[in-house]
């Protein structure tokens, strides 16, 4: 067990610094979801006080930088899907496979990296937020529960990613995903509060599991500490978890066992 | 264990119904370095992904290090080095941390990882490029890493495939030479696809001719090449109109040999060395005046052809039997 944790200790790391050491890894996920937030915020920061049944918050801001954050994670999701497929097209998948290495730590090691690189990014994009003038309105607590839900986002997300790794094998394929996930977050409260869209933008938004997932996130930040929202969301991060983890374990079985 | 690697009617059949492995036996002793030579797409990489626990096999069985590569994986991998083709390494690392990685894959405490890594970089001369990102390297050393990564935990059993596809000759000696070194001094068994005759003349004990899908020759370099038979007397008329005639006299002496230059007259000689002059003789009375002429020691290359009926590739074209060389071929 110990060595397993080694292993995905390692392995993570790896993960991380392949990150870090390619710029084409690590800059979108942080240039567009902070020129989304610096659009929409120039665009609605005074609008969205004459928008009947917007809720109430300070600025822009904070309304919107828990969809920052959400498309932080979905672009690093996709960036950590590719690298994984790119592994398999450069072979370095196949070593791994060579060495004593359990088969969970070639899953869990992307899932750690993917943690940490998506709870230290939102804590920058929270803490870039707070510099223009957001305001935490959870505080320290809701800070906090905000960070980690970031973090554990980056469990069903990055399982997307490897899950579309490993049936593709093509960091290309992967990396063509990405509008997909961008469109499943228009269609949600991402950006803008459900209770001013209408008709079946509505209707989709309303059903959108990422609606109430970034909304657990936004209580945080626009109305105080609030454990139960922060437990829907949760609940929601562990339900697509089961789903995408699971499903790239069955992949990465049908994978080795095809192989 | 009695066999490094035994492989009984070894199948792979991919979907389709392609089998790309057809039923392949394999004896490879503890200390051997065995060859295992084919054409693209003959099922060399299959075979090897199936023995490295990469692929599993839909028939027959293997054991490696005694381990069953299908049961037993996991002991396998604990006893095998591996370094595929086209270096699986990660561009924005740096050799020693590669090294240090696969050692902790390995289960190596982290004072046996450093002095692991110092060792191999030091063996393999990729010491002062050990602090530099894998991208900047070279084919070469790539390659020398790759060799590296697979002896981080001593394996008993190394399967290589196609180490020096793609290198200059100079890097390739330089590999061989570790290789060499790797079977004398540590007593490694290595199991070494290449496309490239030479190489497996070069380092392999035993050599198996794979051609799609079944192993077609097995031996010693020297029994392959002794089954082929005689040398061969390659000559070039002087008047090219004069090759069948040249041909013709030829035959008097052995059996004409297919493959050869265009323009060439071509037979094996029974006897060797000591009939070429009453060959020349013959060819002279005949009013044949030639313009070269070379006796070719027969060569993998030549087994390979006469079990497959086909060149390998890289060897076609105006290669020759007797294209004028000992040991250096023309390669890629």
């Amino acid at each position: 067990m110990t060595l397993a944790l080694r292993q995905t200790w390692a392995l993570g790391r790896r993960a991380v610094a392949g990150t870090f050491r390619f710029p084409q890894a690590w800059f979108p996920s942080l240039f567009f979801p902070l020129l989304l937030m610096a659009i929409f915020t120039a665009s609605f920061d005074r609008g969205i006080a004459l928008i009947p049944g917007f809720p109430k918050v300070n600025g822009y801001l904070d309304f919107g930088i828990s969809g920052t954050v959400l498309q932080g994670v979905l672009i690093g999701g996709v960036s950590s899907g590719a690298f994984f497929a790119g592994d398999i097209e450069r072979g370095f998948f196949d070593r791994l496979v060579t060495s004593p290495v359990s088969r969970v730590v070639l899953l869990t090691n992307r899932l750690v990296a993917g943690i940490v690189l998506a709870a230290a990014q939102a804590t920058l994009f929270v803490a870039i937020g707070l510099a223009f003038g957001a305001r935490m309105e959870g505080g320290v607590a809701g800070f906090v529960t905000l960070i980690a839900l970031a973090g554990l986002l980056a469990v069903p997300i990055g399982g997307l990613g490897i899950l579309l790794a490993l049936r593709t094998g093509s960091a290309e394929a992967v990396q063509g995903s990405f509008p997909l996930f961008f469109a499943l977050m228009f269609f949600s409260s991402a950006f803008f509060p459900r209770e001013t869209m209408t008709g079946w933008f509505k209707a989709v938004a309303d059903v959108n599991p990422i609606s109430h997932l970034v909304e657990g996130m936004r209580a945080q930040v626009i109305e105080g500490f609030r454990p139960g929202a922060a437990a829907l969301s949760l609940a929601i991060i562990a339900g697509f978890s089961v789903l995408t983890v699971g499903g790239s374990a069955v992949a990465l079985r049908r994978r080795l066992g095809a192989m | 264990m009695n066999e490094a690697i035994l492989a009984e009617g070894l199948v792979r059949e991919f979907k389709g119904g392609i089998r790309a492995v057809d039923g392949v036996d394999l004896q490879v002793r503890p200390g051997e370095v065995y060859g295992f030579l084919g054409p693209n797409g003959a099922g060399k990489s299959t075979t090897v992904r199936m023995l490295a626990t990469l692929l599993r096999p839909t028939g027959g069985s293997a054991t490696v290090a005694g381990f069953d590569v299908a049961s037993e994986a996991k002991s396998v991998r604990r006893s095998i080095g591996v370094a595929l083709q086209d270096a699986a390494i990660d561009p924005f690392m740096t050799g020693r941390e590669l090294l240090h990685l696969q050692g902790v894959l390995h289960g190596l405490s982290r004072a046996e990882c450093r002095s692991t890594a110092d060792r191999l970089l030091d063996r393999v001369g990729l010491t002062e490029a050990a602090e530099r990102r894998v991208g900047t390297y070279s084919g070469g050393m790539r390659r020398r890493l790759d060799l590296a990564l697979a002896l981080v935990h001593e394996p008993v059993v190394l399967f290589l495939d196609e180490p020096t596809t793609g290198l200059d000759p100079t890097s390739r000696l330089a590999l061989w030479e570790e290789v060499r070194r790797l079977n004398t001094e540590a007593g490694t068994t290595v199991f070494l696809t290449t496309q490239y005759l030479e190489e497996a003349d070069q380092l392999a004990g035993r050599v198996g001719i794979i051609d799609g899908g079944r192993i077609v020759a097995e031996g010693t370099p020297q029994q392959l090449k002794a089954e082929v038979g005689d040398p061969a007397l390659v000559i070039t008329p002087a008047d090219p109109e004069r090759r069948d005639a040249a041909q013709e006299v030829l035959v008097r002496f052995g059996p004409e040999v297919e493959a050869r230059p265009p323009g060439t007259a071509a037979a094996r000689l029974p006897g060797g060395a000591a009939r070429v002059a009453e060959a020349v003789r013959a060819l002279d009375e005949a009013g044949i005046s030639t313009a070269s002429l070379d006796l070719h020691q027969p060569t993998l290359d030549d087994v390979f052809v006469a079990k497959t009926g086909r060149r390998l590739e890289g060897h076609g074209g105006g290669e020759s039997p007797a294209a004028g060389r000992g040991k250096r071929g023309r390669r890629r």
